[in-house]
């Protein structure tokens, strides 16, 4: 029973249901408690003890469903329809008939070929799952393993033997009754061999169905943003949302870390006043933890425009511990998309805004002087400004006294580039003209990079 | 918990029985669960919509058990000294005042501070001791004599350290004072907590309980439901106003309804005499039911189409 509460668990946490050695326990204890008999009141029983959020508790049933509906998977003593292909023996549309000729069939001498011929369909199911776990099924990690699985489950079933025997009666075609004998054979053998890639597929389902997602999620972590397909946009969005999520869950923490034993004299006094000046009641110093106030700007031009796309992304996401974001677009003009963001669709906003204001010619010199007149007067020193862009202007002036003043009058200011280090300041970038007047200047061009940038962000401020 | 009749918990049937008897009824997640809790001894975390009847569940849970509930609503900032317990300081500063005299005696013909400060040791801590405890509901809980019945309400309220705080009481049943120990309970409690996901609950948390997660009822239990709180309702009447409320539920709306605007909505009615859901009558009470005006309006001109599902 234990073993097979194990291999459930480990099905769980394969589609990520996170399940604790406790609450494993607690589910064996559960298993005492409620018995097997009652079906419905196992699986509402161990959904209590295992799946510990909405989501998971939608995960948990399928899986117990799957899992427990297995033909002859271990555990399933609960009266269950057993699948279609175990009913073999049963199905109406058998060709053969149900009891063999008599001296035909005791010839066969194999003894899978004894069981497939008695037709008995749950104990042949019982012996696939025997080989099945004999044979390591359920270390099963990727589809391309499922053949070699399903042949090595058919030969601990004695498929060899089996084969011998068919190859004999296949050298005497002049018997009828051994002629019959082996089509019935042939039959079931490819019934069995169907039946036992079902139970290898189910269980590689089970057991490993979700690790190639897994291995696609690392790897989009650390590609290029850049460099991202379009059909992994929505996956990536995914990610992204993930990762904003994660950072929120990390940061959104308490606003207040009270000083403890350091007493704030001025609030005790005015909150003892009613004692008459006896300190009854004490106050103690506390810190109030601001969350950043944030402006990002955008460079949207050609190939920024998709890291833009994650950074604007991430920044919404992040609306939780960031609720004061205003985010802005140029490629020359400079356009405040913060309503965008309030009123559409995060994904669609995004879309929208790139195709509005992007793939035009970069001038960051114009962009600069528009933040000058408009915006320059909203950054105070809680503002965080964050630029993303990669600092290619064209040949033209990139007026880097605006960005000196935008230096000077706020918290701090990140310059995000989606370019490797080694490409700064070559051709037309000019770099150099404005990492002067930044308190950090950062490659930017995985999803990893943009979750540590921000969880410093969050961190510092 | 030493529970007094042990055959109220004997299985999920016949708790949900029981709670059924109590007028809460209550589907077979909820009975398993609170069969469960009182078997492994295991707190309950309950999630859900506002209004399914979380909080109902343990009121009625020390109903049929029999022990008190002592009830802690979580706030932000809520803390330690609000939740477990407190010195009573103006005793201690009175007590003080007040044996002054006794104080002088004692230190009478002390020399030097170090001897007087020998002779107060003598007498122990005696205002740091229990009678200066002021327990507050965590400590009450785990004072109590045959265990009691402890609902910490919207946990999800609370800051973080709170929760974290509470992780000792909800795995061991014991609380630690420093000034006196460690203090354990006298019987183990039952616990149960509420939260509406207002924010996602620590892991560390989520593990220690057994997970419940009420939905909006199917419309077979809510009918059941609706029959016990307002017995006098006529049958006809109560299903179109279920189907109604079914419908509103399918909706896009800010706040759907729940059960206990549903019982509320239900005796509006029968309190107005009404004897069939007509377009006029749920115009006028439909603020007992959806609680934003942008829900109304939206609901409103499809009123029509909701009360005549069939055309």
């Amino acid at each position: 029973m234990q073993q097979v509460l194990n291999e459930f668990i480990v099905a769980l946490r394969q589609s990520d249901v996170g399940v604790s050695p406790a609450e494993t326990l607690d589910a064996l204890h559960t298993l005492k408690i409620i018995g097997l008999d009652d079906r419905p009141r196992l699986k509402t029983a161990l959904g209590l003890v295992l799946a510990k959020s909405q989501d998971q508790k939608y995960l948990y049933e399928q899986l117990f469903d799957r899992y427990f509906q297995v033909p002859g998977a271990p555990g399933a003593e609960v009266d269950e329809p057993v699948g279609a292909d175990a009913t073999a023996a049963q199905n109406p549309e058998d060709p053969m008939p149900l009891i063999a000729d008599g001296d035909a069939a005791a010839a066969v001498v194999s003894a899978l070929g004894r069981q497939l011929l008695d037709g008995d369909a749950a104990e042949l199911s019982l012996a696939v799952a025997t080989a099945a776990r004999e044979a390591g099924v359920n270390q099963i990690q990727v589809f391309t393993q499922k053949s070699r699985y399903s042949y090595d489950v058919l030969q601990r079933l004695g498929m060899d033997a089996l084969n011998r025997e068919i190859n004999t009666l296949n050298q005497n075609p002049a018997d009828l009754g051994q002629q019959l004998l082996l089509t019935r054979l042939q039959h079931r053998r490819q019934q069995l061999v169907d039946q036992v890639k079902d139970y290898v597929e189910q269980q590689y389902l089970l057991f490993a169905g979700q690790q190639g997602r897994r291995l696609q999620d690392e790897s989009l972590q650390k590609v290029r943003l850049t460099n991202i397909d379009l059909h992994h946009y929505q996956h990536m969005t995914r990610l992204v949302r993930k990762a904003a999520k994660q950072l929120a869950a990390q940061h959104a923490r308490r606003r207040k870390v009270a000083k403890r034993g350091l007493l704030d004299v001025r609030r005790t006094i005015a909150a003892n006043a009613a004692f008459d000046g006896i300190q009854f009641r004490t106050r103690w110093k506390s810190v109030r933890i601001d969350r950043p106030k944030v402006v990002a700007i955008c460079d949207v031009s050609g190939s920024v425009s998709r890291v833009a796309r994650f950074l604007l992304l991430f920044l919404y996401s992040l609306q939780d511990v960031m609720p004061r974001v205003r985010s802005f677009v140029f490629t020359a003009a400079l356009t405040e998309v913060t309503d965008c963001f309030a009123e559409l669709e995060l994904e669609a906003a995004v879309s929208d805004l790139l195709n509005n204001w992007g793939n035009m010619s970069t001038d960051y010199g114009r962009a600069l002087r528009e933040l000058d007149a408009h915006l320059l007067s909203d950054i105070d020193n809680k503002t965080t400004v964050i630029m993303l862009g990669d600092a290619r202007n064209n040949d033209a002036d990139g007026n880097a006294g605006v960005w000196e003043r935008v230096y000077r009058r706020s918290r701090r200011v990140i310059w995000l580039n989606p370019e490797s280090r080694v490409s700064w300041n070559t051709g037309d970038s000019i770099m150099r003209d404005y990492a002067p007047f930044c308190s950090q200047v950062e490659p930017c061009n995985s999803l990893r990079d943009l979750t540590r940038i921000f969880s410093r962000l969050l961190r510092h401020s | 918990m030493k529970i007094k009749h042990h055959d109220k918990i004997s299985s999920p049937e016949v708790v949900r029985e029981g709670f059924e008897k109590l007028g809460y009824i209550c589907s077979d997640a909820i009975a398993t669960a609170m069969y469960l809790a009182c078997q492994l001894q295991k707190p309950i975390l309950v999630e859900g919509p506002p209004g399914v009847g979380k909080t109902e569940l343990a009121k009625k849970t020390a109903e049929y058990l029999g022990a008190p509930l002592i009830r802690m609503q979580c706030y932000e900032g809520l803390d330690e000294v609000k939740a477990l317990y407190e010195w009573k300081y103006g005793k201690q500063l009175l007590y003080t005042q007040v044996l002054k005299d006794q104080l002088g005696d004692i230190l009478r013909g002390a020399r030097g501070l170090e001897e007087s400060v020998s002779r107060l040791h003598q007498f122990g801590d005696i205002f740091y001791s229990p009678e200066f405890l002021e327990a507050r509901p965590l400590l009450q809980t785990l004072q109590v004599e045959d265990g009691a019945i402890l609902l910490v309400d919207e946990i999800d309220k609370a800051d973080q350290e709170f929760e974290a705080f509470l992780l000792e009481l909800l795995s061991d049943y014991q609380v630690s004072i420093p000034e006196i120990g460690t203090i354990k309970a006298k019987s183990t409690p039952i616990v149960l907590l509420t939260s509406n996901n207002t924010r996602e609950l620590g892991d560390a948390l989520k593990r220690r309980c057994l997970h419940l997660y009420i939905p909006f009822p199917e419309p077979a239990l809510e009918a059941q439901i609706i029959a016990t709180q307002v017995p006098q309702m006529q049958r006809q009447l109560r299903e179109q106003l279920i189907q109604f409320v079914d419908q509103l539920r399918a909706m896009a709306l800010k706040k759907a309804p729940a059960i206990s605007e549903t019982i509320d909505w239900a005796r509006a009615l029968l309190l107005l005499n009404v004897e069939s859901l007509d377009r006029a009558w749920v115009r006028d009470t439909l603020n007992l039911l959806l609680k934003y005006q942008e829900d109304i309006e939206i609901v409103e001109p499809e009123l029509g189409r909701l009360l005549n599902p069939k055309n």
